[in-house]
Parts: C-alpha cells; structure tokens; sequence
C-alpha cells in the first residue's frame, strides 16, 4: 500500500552563483515547518535531507518541483558535477520550475562579474535564453533581492492545491507582481503632492524625487506583504531599488536621474505629459501638514 | 591515504581533503570552489551602490557587510578631512541590529548545524529540530526589519547615519521582540532563566538541567570535545563595538590591536581548486569569532570554562552559547537610552567630492570582517573584503597551519568534520 510520503510532491532545491540570501530569506516563513511537511523534501542545501549532495549530483533522482536558487552560469559545478547536466535532468521530469531570485531570474548582482556568460535560468535580464528554452512552460520567476518568503510559500501552496498560476510577460505571477513597491507606500502623501523628502534619515517626503527610489516603477507586493511581517524599505527611509526588475542592479542607486528636475523614469503606465501637469499643479500648492514635521518632540525621551 | 570529503549545511559549499595516518588526521587542506568577484563587480560604480551591493555577499550576514561597507565610506571621508560623529541615536540602532543578525546567525548553526553534527559522535539521543533554530532567528530579523525595513538584505545604514526615523512606538516593538527572543532562548533552549545561566560559575552547573543546551553539553563531552579541537589559544578582535573589546588575547592577556598588520597569502590547495585566501595578524594565524570575543571581555563563565578546557572545540562551541544570551541582555540596554528626537543621520559632503581611501571593520557573527575602499570623486576604484571564516579556515602547508588546520590534527576523520563545523563556516563570505 502507497504510504503518505508517496504521494506528496518531491521537492528538491538547487543552487547556482547565489549568496543563499533566498535560502535565508525562506527561514523567516512563520510557518515554513508546516508547509515544508506537505512535501517529501529531497534536498535543502541549508539544512540535513533526505539525500547527500554526493547522492543528488549522481542523477538517479527525479523531483516533481525544481527549486532554483542563483544566477545560472555554465562553467559551474556543483559536487564535481556540471550544474547544466544536473538542471538538464532535474528539469527534464518535473511539474514545476521556480527560479528563486533575481539571479535566478534574470542574472541579478551575479550576472556583473561574467556578463558574457553568466544569466538568469530563463532569461538574461529581458531577453529569453535559449539553454533550458524547452522548458519555459514549467518555468516560474519569482524575482526579487531577496524573494520574500510569502512569495515562494505562495507558488508553492498553488502547487499544492494545483491551481494554475497566471504569469505576465516576465514569467512572474501577476498576483504577486502586478502592483507596484509603490503600492501601501506610508509616503504615499508625499508622493501626490510633489513633496520630496529634504534629505535621508527623515519620517517625511517623497524618495522618488531626489533619493532614487525606484517604487513607481517596479513590480512586487513589498508594501502590500510586508517584510519580516513589519515594514518595507520606503517605510524605513530607504530607497526601492527595483531588485524584482530585470535591470536590477542599476548604477546610481541612492539618486534620482533627472531632466530638469524632473524624474526621467515615471511611474509605469503613465504618459509623460499627464505626469507633468498633474505634477506641475500638484506643485503650486502649498500644504503646510506636508511641509513641516510630523512629530515635534518637545522634550527629549 | 587521502579522502575527500565535500561539506554541506555551511554557508555555500568547501571540501576538505584529510591525509589520514593511522586512523588520525596527519594532514588537511581545504578549499572552496565558487567564485562570484563581488570586489570586481564593484569596481567603476558609484561608493554608494556598494551599500547596496555588499550586503549581497552574504545571505546570513549581509547586514555586517553593509556596516563594514557604511564605516569604510566614513573611514574615507575623515582621511579626506571632513570632521563629523554620528548621532549616538544612529550608533545604537546600528549596533542593534547587528547584533540581532548575530543572534539570528547563532541560532540557526546552534539547530540546524550543531546539534544535528553532534548526534554523529554520541550515542545519547539528540533531538532533531532544525527549524526550531529558525524559528528563533525570524524573531531576530523582525527586530532587523523594524528600522531596517527587511533582513536579508537591508541598506539602512548609509554614510552618515541611519534612513529610518523611527518613533517611540517602533522601540517598543522591537523591544518585545528581544523579549520575546529572550522567553525563546530560556523556554526552549536554556531551561533556566537568562540572568541565571549568565551567572554561571561552573560546567557542574549543566548536570542539574534538562534542555537543548544541556543535551548539547553532554553530548561535547561524550564526544570528549573538551579534549580537541585545539587550535593555538590566541584570538583576534578587530571591530569596534560596545559588546566587545578589539584585541588580541594570547591565552588569557589582551593586547592592544592595529589593522596595519593584517595581511592576506594564497591558500594551499593542491588537490582542487580555491578561491579563498587565508587572513594572518602580524604574520600568525588567530582564531576569531565568539570565543574571541568572549574571552576579550573577560566573560566569567568564558573564562571559566577556558581555564579548563582551553580553546578546545568544547570552548568554542560553549562561548557562543553565552553570547547569544550576553548579547540579548546587551541589546536591551541599547535600546532603552535612545534619544528619539536626535538627527538620524550628519549631512555629509556630496560623494561626488569624495577622493579618499577608507577602511571599515566590523565584529561579523564569526568574527572580524574588513572592507577597504579606494574612492575617485566618488567613484570605486578599488574595493577589497577580508571575511572571518579566511582567519579562522585557511588553507596553508604544514610548517605553518591555520586555527582549523591545527585544530583537526590528530583527530579521526569524523570528529574533524564536526570540530571544522565549531568555527562555523561562511563559504559564500569567503569566495566573495
């Protein structure tokens, strides 16, 4: 008789050029004992499973879903063994890819040090690749530096209850990915009347004007999930750098790139010319709640 | 005979080659295979984007990495001549939250790496609970993220000072989650309240308890790792933090410190390809990390606990116990003397004026970690790290070995696999 293990889906996690931030990332899951449970896990790096790396680099395995965690490079090994020829089989079998990253996705930090060779799974940064272009319909990118870990416990609840994931053009799921950073910003205010903030470090303005904040701009859930269940980066002062992006990392990115002191880059989807007249009138006004302090502490705490 | 033996559940992957001689380790070498040259990628781009760059050495320390790189732009900016201090607001949020990631570090190789690895030399049961070890540390990175915004991964920490501004109402959450990381530890882990274990006098102590920690004892000392692991009894502290005392401790005297005499050499690695390089202080080979800095400071059951042991694998592995509970207490009174109406961060002069050189270090949960820059108006020139786990896992010949070279030796093959585990292994830091 098949035993409970038998029917759970086999799990199995793969790494390439990767700083684990994802693997670590992952740890933070409230809940990640639970879930972790509802498959027969073959192989975490960071922890003991059932199987050796030794074991997982002979090939005789297969797994249902293939975790990929780092920026694919062809000329790595893992154990001794290609990591092509060990992508090659794993893929080859499962139900379900999932490019865990930004590296894995589209080449991310790694790709910098060998941009000739090195790459995302599936794409390099835009443009697909054409390695594993055979099995893009199993492929998942789930980008962000880091990933947040509702992110991958999401897919991979989905997967459990095998429901269709939808992707946009990037391979990414559109319920994670179709808001924007910008999105649940607490300097959203800000952001409507044209406020920028005056310098780091500060509970008021906007980061988009001045401190290079790429939030209008970039897809993901990262003020709508927080972050750790707490905060976000704009929430604490600091710039989006657009990690879920294909261009990510960009260069300048504690700066705002700007033509005549207006934003180069504006937010997706919006014309150019709505944007500078409704900034322009946004502007003219001037709202004295906005402009001072939020909090003015009398006396030192 | 030579075996070699590929190790998992670190940080990234190493291998180690043993030259076995009767049953014992006569000789070994290691070596790690993956290069990703953060240092190249670095080179050519704005000082400032390696705030963002760093912390992505490292998935489980990135946050050190991101103060090594934020106290290496203000290293450069002094040399340069500008004169400023930072806010003491912004100093001890910085230090919170490096020491959290300490602790998140801590916990996840005290359950996933420890006890798992000593269940492999004893008979006596040990449970198996790796994720209990996470559990504690998404506590850890929640207090991170309170003025960081997230761990992994945050660039809070910027030339100057801190981004965030945070309130009185922020405090208190981060507060309870030390607390809350502090009922965690004693419940769970100590089975006795924090105050006392850190009162401790003597190892007797452990016998009258029933907890992870006490079954971790018993399990070094049924594994007799009070007796190896060895390695030369002299530790090295670099960074300057209020938790510690940068020094160098032979045995038991401490010594004053200057980062002029840290030095890098090629690994030894004949049978396989490295990319690591070993860390030497004025030319010897030091241990670092908790027992280092525990011993520093003198910490009494530390201290306790070498006199008897020495630096064995028992000592190592106990020192950073103690830390976890020392640097919980110690985060508490961070937090409870922080000015919220103080600047987050010192205006400082456009980076775009910056042509400096700049070091900055920082105690990183295994030790002292170095970040050295080369700045042209504003623009890298040169940037070079030097990690903890290249002090403590070198590679080098027999004439001179490393802390966990000589710590291996005379050894089986098995009890060296766990004692090289003690140091705790950062691979992806190392390769960086």
């Amino acid at each position: 008789m098949p035993s409970k293990q038998d029917n759970k889906l086999k799990l199995l996690w793969l790494q390439g050029v990767t700083c684990n931030g994802n693997t670590h990332s992952f740890l933070n899951l409230q809940n990640i004992e639970q879930l972790l449970n509802k498959f027969e896990i073959l192989y975490i790096p960071a922890f003991s499973t059932n199987y050796t790396i030794d074991k997982i680099v002979k090939c005789s395995l297969d797994c249902d879903i293939l975790i990929f965690e780092g920026a694919y490079d062809p000329f790595m090994k893992r154990a001794g063994v290609n990591l092509k020829e060990l992508l090659f089989h794993y893929m080859k079998d499962s139900k379900q890819i999932i490019a865990l990253g930004s590296c894995a996705s589209f080449g991310g930090v790694f790709k910098e040090s060998a941009p000739d060779r090195i790459t995302g799974l599936l794409f390099n940064e835009n443009t697909l690749t054409t390695t594993f272009l055979d099995y893009k319909d199993k492929i998942i990118n789930l980008s962000g530096c880091p990933i947040h870990p509702e992110w991958l416990a999401y897919v991979l609840n989905m997967l459990l209850k095998n429901i269709n994931i939808e992707l946009d053009d990037l391979y990414r799921p559109i319920e994670l990915y179709s808001t924007l950073a910008h999105h649940g910003c607490t300097r959203n205010e800000y952001f409507e009347w044209k406020i920028d903030a005056k310098k780091f470090g500060l509970k008021e303005g906007c980061l988009f004007y001045k401190q290079g904040c790429r939030a209008p701009m970039t897809h993901s859930s990262c003020n709508k999930i927080l972050w750790n269940d707490e905060s976000s980066k704009t929430r604490v002062g600091t710039p989006c750098f657009g990690c879920t992006e294909p261009d990510f990392p960009r260069d300048n990115l504690f700066q705002t790139k700007t033509n005549m002191s207006i934003p180069q880059d504006i937010p997706v989807g919006v014309p150019k010319r709505s944007y500078l007249t409704m900034a322009g009138i946004a502007k003219t006004f001037h709202i004295k709640r906005l402009e001072g302090k939020l909090i003015d502490y009398k006396t030192d705490s | 005979m030579i075996t070699k033996q590929i190790l998992e559940n670190i940080e990234g992957e190493a291998s180690v080659h043993f030259k076995i001689k009767d049953g014992l380790v006569d000789f070994s070498t290691i070596s790690f295979p993956h290069f990703r040259g953060i240092e190249t990628i670095l080179e050519g781009k704005n000082i400032l984007d390696a705030l963002v760059i760093t912390p992505r050495v490292c998935g489980i320390c990135g946050h050190a990495h991101l103060m090594a790189t934020t106290r290496a732009i203000e290293d450069a900016y002094k040399n340069m001549g500008v004169d400023f201090s930072l806010s003491d607001k912004s100093k001890k949020i910085r230090e919170f939250t490096l020491i959290m990631e300490t602790i998140q570090n801590h916990f996840k190789w005290l359950y996933m790496v420890m006890m798992p690895e000593i269940a492999k030399l004893t008979t006596n049961e040990i449970p198996y609970k790796p994720l209990k070890g996470a559990f504690a540390s998404s506590i850890a990175s929640k207090a991170i993220a309170v003025f960081g915004g997230q761990w992994p991964h945050s660039s809070y920490m910027i030339p100057g000072g801190i981004t965030c501004d945070p309130t009185n109402i922020d405090i208190i959450k981060a507060q309870s989650y030390v607390e809350e990381l502090i009922e965690f530890f004693q419940k769970e882990s100590l089975g006795i309240e924090l105050e006392k274990f850190l009162s401790m006098q003597t190892c007797k102590e452990f016998n009258e308890l029933d907890s992870d920690i006490s079954i971790l004892e018993r399990a070094l000392i049924s594994a007799d790792m009070q007796n190896k692991g060895f390695a030369y009894d002299r530790f090295l502290i670099m960074g300057e933090h209020n938790f510690t005392k940068a020094s160098k401790v032979n045995h038991t005297r401490v010594f004053s410190v200057d980062s002029k005499y840290i030095s890098v050499v090629n690994s030894y690695s004949p049978r396989e390809i490295t990319y690591a390089k070993n860390a030497l202080y004025k030319d010897d080979y030091y241990e670092t990390g908790s027992l280092a800095r525990m011993m520093s400071i003198s910490f009494p059951m530390v201290r306790n606990i070498h006199r008897r042991y020495k630096d064995s694998a028992y000592s190592r592995v106990m020192a950073r116990v103690f830390e976890i509970g020392y640097l919980l207490n110690h985060s508490l009174k961070l937090l409870d003397n922080i000015s919220i109406s103080e600047d987050s961060i010192i205006s400082l002069p456009d980076v775009k004026n910056l042509t400096s050189t700049g070091i900055g270090i920082v105690e990183a949960p295994r030790g002292p970690l170095i970040h050295k820059v080369e700045v042209e108006q504003g623009i890298i020139k040169n940037y070079t790290i030097i990690t903890p786990t290249q002090f403590n896992i070198g590679s080098s010949t027999p004439t001179k070995l490393t802390p966990v070279q000589l710590s291996m030796k005379a050894t089986t093959q098995k009890e060296a696999l766990f004692i090289f585990r003690t140091f705790d292994v950062c691979s992806v830091c190392t390769t960086h």
